[in-house]
């Protein structure tokens, strides 16, 4: 990679969506709205931290997590995944990815830390879309995991009374 | 005055909010320091300060009945106010405060007691001939009692636990099918949360409005109601936004409910603040459903519009003065909405996110009310609920008020966790909420997206991050980093690298 970076021109930041932003190298510090470029920039202060200043008005940012070419931003309280390409690995991903075809198998993850209080499914059962495969208490409630497909069941990863953490995997489904 | 000094049994905005009152009646006020939150905002609102912090027990002090006693004899208070939650609707704990010769700021045990227990609160309403979702008579057994009972009333059906509120112990059964795993998942978390397994059946409504009524009233046998919440913005029946008066009300109906409201209160001679909720139909019908016998979270929004100081008139009624208010005195003026920012994740579905609030800063203006027990610093806790601050927005009507409640959401700045704030911005522009059609089921049914942003605020986000890599990766010394190991750090650490850019 280091040799590639004195030719590179522009890097893409793609978005979770795949919604794709370009950016021309050198970094600007405008962005175009419309017809006009309005300046954008980095700042930080004892009372704010740091915040991006556009169109004058503050956003809070703060950088959650950053790995390879990862990016998870939370921008006005809202976090964005992005990977950021250069051209050349943008091409080779593109090639990847029409060469890999459909998911194989559905990961149901915890979507908050917590217990589980019962598993409903056995491994090679059969689910329907919107059935529920494991029960999980958090901030004292119970709450239904529901698989998002139909299917059939390859991996039970979770007993009952385990504790979880927010994104473990707790069934693996095949889909139909 | 009888009542001199009063022992907070609580914490956060909720303490604050009491202890403002109590200073402008010159009355004293004690608090507990815990382990949890040693630096707590509340602390410092405080004449006095129990030192608690030794105790390291799991379950808080303010839900041990003997010490809270002991703290109140030991601190020479001769009242104690619950706020909301914990003991508040603890009749053994009101009861053991009246032996005790503390007066306990709120309603009768015999009222918490009944009202508390959802089935006697039904026989209750049952036997004034009070609207009613038709139900089981009293607790059910076991699923098969509880599926024949739904053939008599109609799918579907909710089960509830006698004990319950805030949503626990009930789930909506729509098939026989359904009914022995519902049954036993609503009793097991009925056991857990309430120490009381027994649950009972009602009618389901669908989509209904939740609307409740804010009752006041004294030892005298006076009550009266202070009109109407709209409550229907929440998600698994926790509340998310509330406001005053309702979009759903007319003059007519209004009357209608808040004098059911004050039966129901009657019923239990009720005394102290309250809050009769009911469940509203598309057909206007209304139903029963509770009772809460405490302050509640979104008592403001009646404040703002009625101009009475809730917690002054429990203080009051407590020390045994007869309420100074009519019925005829109330007068609804204005539109007041609060939007509950919590310390959660919108985007992996209202996950809690506890954390360190790194930098704070709250909007203020004549129109603006905020309750917050927070400050930039304070640490939200995982053992405590994930409130922030009470955004609570007054306006002339009802768009003036969401006008200003937009307004004001773009003002608040909280760094360190995330919050419902996302939400609250999606929420003030959605249709649905503007026209005042929405019900309980909005955030289930109507809703695609949970948050709010502009599209060039994910272009500023994505701005970022290229701008990051450049600095980490092409422009620095970094260059010949091993991209196959990849790099965590703490967004914090992070930070204190762009801090230096």
């Amino acid at each position: 990679m280091s040799g590639d970076t004195l030719n590179i021109k522009k890097l893409y930041a793609l978005s979770s969506e795949k919604r794709r932003y370009c950016f021309p190298l050198p970094l600007k510090q405008t962005i175009r709205l419309g017809k006009r470029d309005y300046e954008v920039s980095l700042k930080a202060d004892e009372k704010f931290g740091t915040y991006i200043l556009w169109k004058n008005r503050k956003y809070p940012v703060e950088v959650i997590r950053s790995r390879q070419n990862k990016y998870e931003i939370l921008f006005n309280d809202i976090s964005y995944t992005f990977t950021v390409e250069t051209p050349f690995s943008l091409k080779r991903m593109k090639v990847l990815s029409t060469t890999k075809g459909k998911a194989e198998k559905e990961l149901i993850k915890a979507p908050m830390p917590g217990k589980i209080i019962d598993v409903l499914v056995r491994e090679g059962a059969d689910v329907l879309r919107g059935e529920p495969v494991v029960i999980l208490e958090a901030m004292k409630m119970q709450n239904e995991i529901q698989s998002p497909v139909n299917g059939k069941v390859l991996n039970v990863a979770v007993k009952a009374s385990m504790n979880v953490m927010k994104d473990d995997i707790l069934v693996e489904i095949k889909p139909d | 005055m009888k009542i001199k000094r009063i022992l907070i049994a609580n914490r956060g905005e909720i303490a604050i909010r009491i202890m403002m009152t109590a200073k402008r009646m010159k009355i004293q006020t004690v608090v507990v320091r815990t382990a949890y939150e040693p630096n707590a905002m509340y602390l410092s609102y405080a004449d006095r300060v129990y030192d608690n912090t030794e105790d390291v027990s799991e379950i808080p002090v303010f839900l041990d009945i003997e010490k809270i006693i002991a703290i109140a004899r030991g601190t020479e208070c001769d009242s104690v106010h619950p706020g909301y939650g914990f003991l508040a609707e603890n009749a053994y704990f009101a009861q053991k405060c009246a032996e005790q010769g503390i007066i306990f700021i709120g309603p009768s045990p015999d009222a918490i007691y009944k009202m508390g227990n959802k089935t006697i609160a039904r026989r209750i309403a049952l036997a004034g001939g009070l609207p009613m979702a038709m139900g089981s008579e009293g607790n059910i057994g076991n699923e098969v009692e509880a599926v024949a009972i739904a053939d008599r009333i109609g799918y579907p059906v909710i089960i509830k636990a006698a004990s319950g509120g805030g949503g626990r112990g009930m789930r909506i059964v729509r098939k026989a099918e359904e009914m022995e795993k519902m049954f036993i998942i609503a009793s097991k978390e009925a056991e857990k949360a309430f120490n009381d397994p027994s649950v009972f059946i009602e009618k389901y409504i669908e989509n209904p409005k939740h609307i409740e009524f804010q009752i006041l009233g004294d030892t005298k046998g006076n009550i009266i109601h202070l009109g109407e919440r709209e409550c229907s913005i929440q998600r698994k029946h926790q509340k998310l936004l509330e406001e005053a008066p309702s979009v759903a009300l007319d003059d007519d109906l209004r009357e209608e409910m808040g004098q059911v409201a004050v039966q129901i209160a009657r019923a239990v001679n009720y005394y102290s603040a309250g809050t009769v909720e009911f469940l509203l139909d598309s057909d206007r019908n209304f139903y029963f459903m509770e009772m809460n016998t405490r302050i509640q979270v979104e008592h403001p929004v009646t404040e703002i519009i009625t101009g009475i100081d809730l917690i002054e008139q429990q203080i009051r009624v407590a020390n045994g003065e007869s309420l100074k208010i009519r019925q005829e005195d109330i007068r609804l003026s204005g539109w007041a909405i609060e939007c509950r920012i919590n310390a959660e994740d919108v985007q992996a579905g209202f996950a809690p996110d506890p954390g360190k609030i790194e930098s704070l800063s709250l909007p203020a203006g004549q129109n603006i009310r905020i309750d917050t027990g927070v400050k930039a610093g304070s640490v939200i806790v995982a053992n405590f609920d994930s409130m922030i601050a009470k955004l609570i927005v007054r306006g002339n009507d009802r768009k003036e008020a969401i006008r200003n409640c937009k307004m004001a959401l773009d003002k608040v700045w909280i760094k360190g966790t995330k919050t419902t704030l996302p939400f609250f911005r999606m929420l003030v522009r959605h249709p649905k909420f503007l026209e005042g059609s929405f019900t309980t089921a909005f955030i289930e049914k109507d809703l695609d997206r949970y948050y709010f942003n502009s599209e060039y605020e994910e272009m500023l986000a994505a701005w970022l991050a290229t701008k990051l890599f450049i600095e980490e990766n092409l422009q620095d010394d970094s260059i010949n980093v091993d991209f196959q190991e990849g790099k965590e750090m703490s967004p914090w650490l992070l930070n204190k690298r762009i801090n230096q850019f």
